[in-house]
């Protein structure tokens, strides 16, 4: 190579390369960065070039590798065609001559473009793309163009363009005055303004030289943007590192870059070498009087070299140590010269200034916070991978427009930034613009630009503890708060994950890490403490549920959840027993653990919402989840329940007392039932003609047969019990008046049974039914009030019960259900959704009913308009926009809405306003913990609190309520302190099935043949065979042999683990 | 001369003094475990913080390390500095509850319960006895050696160093660890100091009666020790029990 003598040369030059590109030659990019190169981009490579090489077209079409990543690594290798722009995801070896071959007449392989995983959709240019769209990418760009190992590449595209123009003005202090002007700040997240640092480092005496050094120790977990950079784009950091010591009169640099990135380093020598080949670095470069030269230095990996004294001391040859600033390394740096440091992606954006010119650059961004910023964007999100966005992007575009939001079913709930030191964002505080101030406003950092978004199942103590963690492995433990702080912080969080927390525990830490962010010496410190400041402030709740309640709601924090199944059930029920008693053909003894917590087994057996089998681990972690519910169905089928009926207890403190319960559905009926067998008098009083309540009214027949519930109400009936029907709160009787009559206590569980009308114009005309009433008037008074064709309107379990009902009556020809999201948003149980397909029920998503229209007083059709999913609101979910000129009539004759419901307590508040405190949502305030209302001997439970909710919870609530009734009335605390639920019972492990009898996944629910069911009101689900039962219970893991396995078995368990390792 | 403020009093120094020198002229006290005139500043222990500036730009800074500036308004015991310097007394007390030096200064700045879980270690990594032989001794017998919570000092190789004088100035710095010297294990001595202290009571007759000033007192131990038979060390060369052999 010859080398460039002056600046003209350069200019001749690139004149020359410039030739290829102006042509608008069409071009093959290939990514070969550190991930491509895992999903096999070498081979790609090779194949692209011996086909161009046989098909002999090398002046038609030119092949870049490039070595930036793209786009979420899971998705390599790429193939991007230019200038067309058609990108290619997933590319096999085989599909690389079409790719090529199309490319060559101009068209693209169909079947073989980008598709976006989750919708669908298929984008011909990469601009058109979600992740792409929204992103200003003018540092990654670059990456995606230049071939790093050819400076050829890089001259034509621009490079060194920018150092020309330098050189060309002949004045350093333009230089500084530029990048001050363009309002650049340290990328590496300190966010120091550069141009200010690099003024200092100029005004330092030159004798004995000065040194600039490009800091690419890049050690936070997850985050790759400088590797990025150094593999893709090596020259641009050396010509902004040449740039800069034309500017401040240094003249040596060092790029101290980490060994673990053997890719960077290999590149970054290529670069070097070129550069000095064409006399762009070392003596009199471009025939100016100006020299300057670049080294590399590696770094051995600790996390603490990133900060800029600690680098220093490694640079020299020392432990990497921080010092304690002052003096700064601009005033006394490596061997005590004066040192400028700038990070990776801060070097990048020095060409950009000089050459697009500062003007430009500060366009960019918001004011003081300019140009953009790369994010590496990770965690349970649709796309991962690096973003470059501008400054002051709001968190909620990155997450949701760029990111393409959560990538599973759980909601998100808070991302992280800044890497280890950094903290978190709660989702509700979304709408900020990053830049580096408001976000040390909120209490995290930029950083490198980490980004970690979390969802539902984050446990933030545990993501505290986490980071704690690896602060306390990182810190080098020369300034005793850091070292001994982030200990102490550590152990404190375990002690609060492991449910040994107190409140003092949470004083403490948040008191250790003040005075640790206050005290310590370096950047490491200072900022270790903000993961557990920030978890502090924004999920404080989280702390208090792990201390107060020792519970973890993620299911993360172990010694807290036991076995997530038995945690995850509302009454505590012990699933993994009676899973483990199936296993060993105890069917008996699995009836006892089911009846132990629950009344009600063979209700729930059909209807409950299982949130056990989501939070299985077997599920959980990739598989299927055991039935459980079906497995309590085979169980509760096939045991007869008079095995296990406790007897009431006798009151032996002379006369029982008395307890009035007002509502007879699962909650008023479990507590009833729970206080008489501690000997209590109770009195139900129930406002329809039987006990129920809304497994009666609500739950239509098919899914849970009458008998059922009318057996298991009776099974828990004793003398202690006497419910009396037709009694309804407000007509009949009220709060005072019991209590005048004696009972030491009230309990109000009238259920919600009043559905929420649509609120439309016209609304009040025959043919329309709010649709508890519609389901009473079947299920309890059997009438048949719909016809024709039937609308249903709402999403919830009400509007598919209605819908299901309405399907089996007579008369009825067809029946739609309308709802203003999407499926995934329904909230009713998925399977009840699929099952009313089956069944032939149309669902059509996204309308809005905006007027119901009727002739001579009776329905005719609803007027509806369609929409769209517009802006992410602050459940996380997009909120229906509708759309303007797709108003629609759907004709119908009877139309059910099933939009909500509340207790309609407003109705009857003279009655409960016996001083009981009622809600906006139109359900009674109590206390949480021991629901108890404002008013002293009153209780409440079930949807009465709570809103519309499942069976479970009732039974919870009820069960709940009876013991706290007992407390009250024996005069007893209301309150005692948590402990964690954790299995005790051991059961020693079935004998395993025959190999290979236990794959094949989850054991479906059998149901009856869709044809067949929806033509009557016979029980829709089957129960399993033993057989089948027995299979599927030995799928079960077991999660709780962990806490009760026997020592003995224990150590013979691990000892056969070490000799397996 | 440079001009500052000083909890309120108005004050001038030379340049070059640090916030703690002056602050120490002027009689404002300020505890510390790593600093000693001589030895160069290292800022580890982080009890002698000072806050500086005002307002939202206020902030702790080490008063050993932090050099006087003109105009800088400085407080030593404000109500941030103190709560600081009690919670760092904590973390020191709940590590190294045996040290006098430690429990002393507890004492002083009322601390009167201990909230973290009881350690017994007998460093605090002040780093005093490094700098000591590094810089007064100039043998560099001893470093650090480990990251974060795996930091320890010792000798490379945790082998006996040649160029260790056995002076003891290692020990007689420090404020935490009287009992680190290791003579009686000659093959992981860090200096064997003890030997070059001329304990008092080994001048006096009978020593055995005397009040050591260590306690347990490492020279009489080691009198007694070298009294018993040789237990197979003879092989691996003169260790430091034979030295102390010698001087005696």
């Amino acid at each position: 190579m010859p080398r460039l003598a002056s600046i003209d040369d350069l200019k001749r030059l690139r004149g020359i390369l410039r030739y290829d590109v102006d042509a608008g030659r069409l071009r093959v990019v290939l990514c070969a960065g550190t991930a491509c190169q895992a999903c096999g981009s070498n081979g790609i490579i090779r194949v692209a070039k011996r086909h161009i090489m046989t098909r002999g077209i090398q002046d038609k079409i030119a092949l870049t590798i490039t070595g930036g990543d793209i786009l979420d690594c899971e998705m390599g290798p790429f193939v991007l065609v230019e200038p067309a722009g058609a990108f290619y995801a997933q590319v096999r070896l085989e599909d690389v001559p079409r790719i090529i071959d199309a490319a060559l007449v101009g068209e693209h392989v169909d079947e073989l473009v980008y598709q976006d995983p989750q919708s669908g959709r298929k984008y011909y240019r990469q601009d058109d793309i979600p992740f792409f769209k929204y992103q200003k990418r003018s540092l990654l760009e670059m990456g995606q163009k230049v071939d790093p190992i050819r400076i050829n590449n890089y001259i034509s595209e621009e490079g060194y363009a920018a150092l020309e123009k330098a050189l060309a003005s002949g004045s350093p202090q333009w230089v500084v005055e530029e990048v001050k002007k363009s309002g650049l700040r340290g990328r590496g997240g300190g966010g120091f303004p550069t141009g200010r640092k690099w003024e200092l480092l100029a005004a330092q005496p030159v004798d004995g030289g000065k040194y600039l050094v490009c800091n690419a120790d890049e050690g936070d977990p997850g985050a790759y943007m400088d590797r990025s950079i150094l593999e893709g784009n090596p020259h641009s950091i050396i010509e902004g590192m040449i740039i800069g010591a034309y500017g401040t009169g240094a003249t040596k640099g060092i790029v101290y870059v980490r060994n673990e990135y053997p890719l960077a380093i290999k590149h970054l020598i290529i670069a070097l070498r070129q550069a000095r080949e064409y006399g762009l670095l070392g003596r009199e470069i471009l025939g100016t009087t100006f020299s300057f030269d670049i080294d590399i230095v590696k770094g051995a990996g600790a996390f603490v070299c990133g900060e800029e004294t600690a680098l220093i001391r490694s640079i020299e040859g020392k432990i990497g140590e921080p010092r304690q600033r002052p003096p700064f390394p601009v005033q006394r740096g490596i061997g005590g010269r004066p040192t400028a440091i700038n990070n990776v992606e801060t070097w990048a954006n020095i060409p950009l200034i000089i050459r697009r010119g500062a003007d430009e650059f500060a366009k960019i961004g918001t004011k003081g916070n300019s140009g953009t910023k790369i994010f590496s964007l990770v965690g349970k999100i649709k796309n991962t991978g690096l973003v470059e966005v501008p400054m002051g992007t709001t968190i909620r575009k990155i997450v949701y427009e760029i990111g393409g939001g959560p990538s599973g079913k759980a909601r998100i709930k808070a991302i992280q930034t800044g890497g280890p030191s950094g903290g978190c964002i709660p989702a509700d505080k979304f709408d900020l613009p990053i830049d580096y101030d408001s976000l040390a406003e909120a209490g995290t950092i930029m950083g490198s630009g980490g980004m970690i978004v979390m969802d539902e199942n984050t446990c933030m103590v545990d993501v505290a503890k986490y980071f704690m963690n690896f602060l306390k492995d990182e810190s080098c433990g020369k300034c005793f708060t850091c070292r001994k702080g982030t200990q102490r912080m550590y152990e404190i969080l375990e002690d609060i994950a492991s449910g040994k927390g107190t409140l003092e525990h949470i004083d403490l830490l948040e008191e250790l890490a003040h005075v640790v962010k206050d005290t310590t010496m370096c950047g490491l410190g200072q900022t270790a403490p903000n993961p557990v400041l920030s978890t502090l402030r924004y999920f404080r709740e989280e702390y208090l549920r792990h201390v107060v309640d020792k519970k973890c709601d993620a299911f993360v924090c172990r010694p807290l959840v036991g076995a997530p199944c038995q945690a995850a059930c509302p009454l505590g029920t012990e699933a993994w027993r009676y899973v483990a008693h199936i296993a060993r053909g105890e069917y008996e003894e699995a009836y006892r653990a089911i009846r132990e917590t629950n009344p009600f087994p063979s209700v729930c057996a059909r209807v409950c919402h299982h949130p056990c089998e989501e939070r299985c681990v077997a599920g959980a972690t990739g598989g299927d989840a055991v039935a459980i519910r079906a497995l309590k169905r085979f169980i509760t089928d096939r045991t007869d329940p008079s095995i296990c009926r406790p007897t009431p207890a006798v009151w032996e403190d002379g006369e029982p007392p008395r307890v009035a319960i007002v509502g007879s559905g699962p909650a008023g009926i479990t507590a009833a039932h729970h206080l008489s067998l501690k000997g209590y008098k109770v009195t139900v009083f129930e406002a329809e003609d039987r006990p129920g309540g809304m497994l009666y009214c609500a739950i239509p027949p098919y899914r849970l047969p009458r008998e059922v519930i009318e057996k298991e109400i009776h099974a828990l009936l004793n003398e202690n019990i006497r419910i009396e029907c037709g009694v309804a709160l407000g007509r009949d009787i009220d709060v005072d008046g019991l209590i005048k009559d004696g009972y030491g206590a009230v309990l109000l569980a009238i259920g919600a049974h009043r559905s929420v009308p649509l609120r439309l114009e016209g609304e009040n005309v025959a043919g329309v039914h709010p649709s508890i009433e519609f389901l009473k008037a079947f299920n309890l008074r059997g009438t048949k009030p719909a016809k024709g064709r039937v609308g249903v309107i709402g999403g919830g379990n009400s509007a598919v019960d209605a819908a299901r009902t309405a399907l089996r009556l007579d008369g009825v020809e067809s029946v739609t259900i309308l709802y203003r999201r999407t499926r995934d948003e329904m909230p009713a149980f998925a399977e009840e959704v699929e099952a009313a397909e089956q069944e032939g029920i149309a669902i059509q998503t996204l309308v809005t009913p905006l007027r119901v229209l009727s002739e001579g007083g009776r329905l005719v059709g609803v007027e509806c308009v369609r929409n769209e999913l517009g802006e992410v609101d602050s459940s996380g979910r997009r909120r229906p926009v509708p759309l303007p000129g797709t108003e629609h009539t759907i004709a119908l004759d009877t139309l059910v809405v099933a939009i909500g419901e509340d207790s309609g307590a407003d109705t009857i508040s003279p009655a409960l306003s016996s001083g009981v405190e009622i809600t906006k949502k139109n359900t009674v305030r109590v206390d949480p913990k021991t629901l108890l209302t404002n008013r002293s001997g009153v209780f409440a439970a079930g949807d009465l609190v709570t809103g519309p909710n499942t069976v479970v919870e009732a039974i919870a609530a009820g069960k709940k309520a009876a013991i706290m009734i007992d407390r009250y009335v024996r005069g007893a605390i209301l309150l005692e302190p948590a402990q964690p639920v954790l299995p005790r019972i051991y059961i020693e492990p079935a004998a395993p099935l025959e190999e290979g009898a236990e794959e094949g996944g989850r054991t479906e629910t059998p149901r009856a043949a869709a044809a067949w069911r929806k033509r009557n009101f016979a029980e829709v689900e089957v129960s399993l065979s033993p057989e089948e039962a027995s299979r599927e219970a030995h799928r079960c893991l077991r999660c709780d042999l962990e806490f009760t396995r026997p020592k003995e078995e224990e150590e013979s368990v691990s000892e056969a683990r070490r000799q397996y390792a | 001369m440079i001009t500052l403020n000083i909890n309120g009093l108005s004050v001038s120094v030379e340049k070059g003094t640090t916030l703690l020198e002056v602050s120490r002229f002027y009689g404002f006290p300020i505890p510390t475990l790593c600093h000693m005139e001589g030895l160069s500043p290292y800022g580890a222990c982080r009890l002698c913080v000072v806050e500086i500036g005002e307002g939202p730009r206020a902030k702790l800074v080490t008063s050993c390390t932090y050099p006087a500036e003109e105009g800088l308004k400085v407080r030593t015991s404000s109500a941030r500095v103190v709560r600081a310097r009690k919670v760092i007394l904590e973390l020191l007390l709940a590590s190294c509850p045996q040290s006098k030096v430690i429990q002393d200064l507890a004492s002083a700045h009322n601390i009167r319960r201990q909230r973290f879980r009881q350690e017994h270690e007998d460093c605090i990594m002040c780093g005093l006895c490094v700098r000591m032989c590094e810089e007064q001794m100039m043998a560099k017998a001893i470093g650090f050696r480990g990251r974060g919570e795996t930091r320890t000092i010792g000798t490379p190789f945790d082998i006996r160093s040649e160029v260790c004088r056995l002076c003891g100035g290692c020990i007689y710095v420090c404020p935490a660890c009287q009992l680190r010297c290791t003579y009686t294990d000659p093959d992981k001595a860090i200096c064997g100091g003890c030997a070059n202290l001329s304990p008092p009571c080994l001048e006096k007759e009978p020593f055995e009666d005397m009040m050591c000033y260590m306690e347990p007192c490492v020279a009489c131990e080691i009198t007694a020790a070298s009294k018993k038979p040789e237990t197979g060390r003879e092989k691996e060369g003169k260790g430091a029990g034979d030295a102390i052999e010698d001087i005696l």
